[in-house]
């Protein structure tokens, strides 16, 4: 695995086209395939170097495609090493970083100094990169009379240090847990006995795990990845006695690739979705050749079990927040027929988002299904056994993201694991419950691409609208649409949650929260007004509406319902304010459209108006209730 | 030299060009540590891991002291490779 095997091997030009690398109008493009290879520390050391001879050449190009980051990095070991091929990774996971390093060994000094170098330099974030050795007990690993510090005191010390660095500079830090070194002493009773290093590493482990997943820091489990690949072949002495390297040297692409996930998971661009091939990817042969009883999936048999492993990984992703998708040169019958009625496929049609099956390419079909999930390409990861599918898409489609694969498929579940795709740094249940979400609004536009025109597709939706006045219920969500709504938001007034709560309780402010739900499901709260009463007429202070619900009638649902309140109400007009804003140019035509009459303009604002004895209803298809 | 040297010779030129930074150094069998800039305690680890990966061989922390001039490391890894 350290050697990164689901990214492609470099190019036996590499240096050349290192060499190449010139200000021009691909140059961040060039570098970002150059660092998307599964490169050797010199090879990053030399791309990493050209990178920094371009200066701001390169850093700007960069910076117009990736996110930037400032990271600081204390350590009790070398970093110089590490350096490149953290930037070089952090590329490749769309994260252009900006190292500052303190000075060897200067854990303490640079946290507790307010005016230390790390403390100002303006950084994001500080990786505490620190290994067992940076801890007191570490003074002498393989003796058992030496007074050893315990496990809490370490981690007291721990959290002081990122305590420091959040008070004086306000930023969060990565924390790692400890790799226990290779030496048993009396056995398996070293994980038990208080004062040895593995139950006391053990300890602060487990410890730092609990605090660090309550709190805004970040968790960065190098035990985990020593365990992975061996503790053994983790540890190399000689190197930590010459230069003061934590881990032998072949491991620090995969540790900084670790560290790159997360950075690009802060920076938002861990993946969202998981594209799947179907023959020989998650079960074994080709279903239209096969047929149901053919194909090998499951129990009983090696090749159909190691497909399964692949359907179970997929559907735990699934679980935590990843969508699927299917993408197979199949009949769309044959293809779903498993999903169907195999009894041991693991994964069923309803686990799927986006199910695409037919004679079309597989570059189309993967941006059908990044539009129809309305996700970017750049959010997807397709896996495909097929080697040459593999490269086309990767030609077509370049912002896909598409891992290499070993040739036994028994080995894809832990490649595709390893790769780290969907990397996350918290855990809600919204992420529980986001490939339902989106299961739902890919069926909505799939039926809105089917229906014949706009009103059958709109009355087969079967909209529901709740609407009623502003309550304590719904005080928080309507501060958010307030606050975060910018298109088709008439006035863009913003309040805040006090002065919401005098709309709610003021006789004089007429309000209405609305909620709308179709037949894939509840939308939630789309919609909200604020009407001030100036004797017989009201005047709409706000009115805002989710984009996701545009195209739909909705706000011709809300007019009727605003008029057939008013005239109730003895209004006689109704004035609706338009102020233009940098974005909401979609609202321009909006009470235009609904009969409103122009009747001033003030600066830049219009006044319309609407005598409500006057309006026609226009009954869009949608059920009300109140 | 012998051939085999020779050959080693050529490979490790190459493992230097591929981890020092690009200089006017001359590389030879005379070369030293204190001759060519480039090579310095952080390059000098690289370069370390790749012969070790480019000849298959693992030096010992002993060994490693010693590695500073080219003749040096020919041998080395000519020995280990016999």
């Amino acid at each position: 695995m350290h050697e990164l095997p689901w990214l492609l091997t470099p190019p036996s030009d590499f240096n050349d086209r290192c060499a190449a690398l010139v200000d021009s109008g691909s140059l961040s493009s060039d570098i970002r395939a150059l660092a998307g290879y599964s490169l050797t520390i010199n090879q990053s050391n030399r791309l990493y170097r050209t990178i920094k001879k371009l200066g701001d050449v390169a850093s700007g190009a960069l910076l117009k495609e990736l996110s930037g980051l400032k990271l600081g990095i204390v350590s009790n070991s070398t970093l110089d090493l590490l350096v490149p091929s953290m930037v070089t990774s952090a590329i490749r996971h769309g994260v252009f970083l900006d190292v500052v390093t303190a000075d060897f060994d200067q854990v303490a000094q640079e946290a507790f100094d307010p005016n230390s170098m790390l403390n100002q330099a303006g950084l994001d974030i500080v990786l505490l990169a620190l290994d067992y050795r940076a801890f007191p007990f570490a003074a002498n690993t393989l003796a058992t009379t030496v007074e050893n510090l315990k496990a809490s005191d370490a981690l007291e010390y721990l959290n002081q240090v990122r305590e420091a660095f959040n008070r004086n500079s306000g930023v969060n830090c990565i924390v790692q847990t400890m790799v226990p070194p290779p030496y048993s002493l009396m056995g398996n009773i070293d994980a038990q006995v208080d004062g040895l290093l593995r139950k006391e590493i053990s300890d602060f482990n487990s410890a730092l795990i609990n605090i660090v997943h309550k709190d805004a820091d970040i968790l960065l489990d190098v035990a985990a990845l020593a365990s992975n690949v061996g503790v053994y072949n983790w540890f190399d002495e000689r190197q930590w006695y010459l230069s003061r390297v934590p881990m032998a040297n072949v491991f620090i692409p995969l540790y900084t690739d670790r560290i790159a996930s997360i950075l690009g998971a802060v920076r938002g661009k861990s993946k969202k979705c998981l594209v799947l091939d179907l023959d020989n990817t998650i079960w074994g042969g080709v279903i239209g050749d096969d047929g149901l009883e053919g194909i090998l999936v499951g129990q009983g048999n090696p090749r159909g079990e190691s497909y399964l492993a692949l359907q179970q990984l997929a559907l735990e992703l699934k679980k935590h927040g990843v969508i699927l998708a299917v993408c197979s040169k199949n009949d769309e019958q044959n293809a779903r027929q498993p999903f169907r009625e195999h009894p041991d496929m693991l994964l069923k049609e309803d686990d799927i988002s986006v199910f695409v099956a037919n004679w079309e390419d597989k570059a189309s079909n993967i941006r059908y299904i990044a539009e129809t999930l309305n996700i970017g390409l750049d959010s997807l990861v397709f896996v495909d056994d097929n080697a040459a599918e593999r490269e086309i898409v990767r030609m077509r489609v370049p912002e896909v993201t598409v891992p290499e694969l070993p040739k036994d498929a028994a080995l894809y579940p832990r490649t595709l694991a390893a790769a780290n795709y969907f990397e996350m740094i918290s855990f809600t249940t919204e992420d529980s419950q986001r490939a339902g979400q989106y299961t739902q609004n890919a069926k909505r536009r799939e039926l809105s691409q089917s229906s014949e025109n706009i009103d059958d597709f709109l009355t087969s939706l079967d909209m529901e609208m709740t609407i009623s006045p502003f309550d304590e219920l719904g005080r928080k969500r309507i501060v958010q649409l307030i606050n975060k709504t910018n298109q088709f938001n008439l006035t863009t007034q913003r309040y805040t949650e006090t002065e919401v709560e005098q709309f709610e309780k003021s006789s004089d402010v007429f309000t209405m929260q609305i909620r709308l739900s179709d037949r894939f499901g509840d939308n939630g709260m789309i919609s909200a007004l604020i009407c001030r009463q100036i004797d017989k007429q009201w005047e709409i202070d706000s009115w805002l509406m989710s984009c996701r619900v545009i195209k739909r009638r909705v706000e011709e649902a809300v007019c009727d319902e605003l008029v057939q309140l008013a005239l109730k109400h003895n209004i006689e007009k109704i004035k609706g304010v338009f102020i233009p804003s940098p974005k909401n140019s979609l609202v321009k035509t909006h009470y235009q459209q609904l009969g409103f009459e122009l009747e001033a303009t003030k600066g830049e604002a219009e006044i319309w108006v609407l005598g409500t004895s006057e309006y026609e209803m226009k009954k869009p298809p949608i059920k009300i209730s109140r | 030299m012998s051939e085999n040297k020779q050959a080693i010779l050529k490979r490790l030129e190459e493992i230097f060009q591929d981890t020092l930074a690009e200089g006017d150094y001359q590389f030879s069998m005379d070369s030293t540590s204190s001759d060519i800039e480039e090579w310095d305690s952080l390059s000098h680890i690289r370069l370390l891991t790749a012969i070790e990966a480019e000849f298959g061989i693992q030096f010992d922390i002993s060994e490693i002291e010693l590695l500073s001039s080219v003749s040096v490391i020919v041998d080395m890894i000519h020995n280990k490779t016999m």
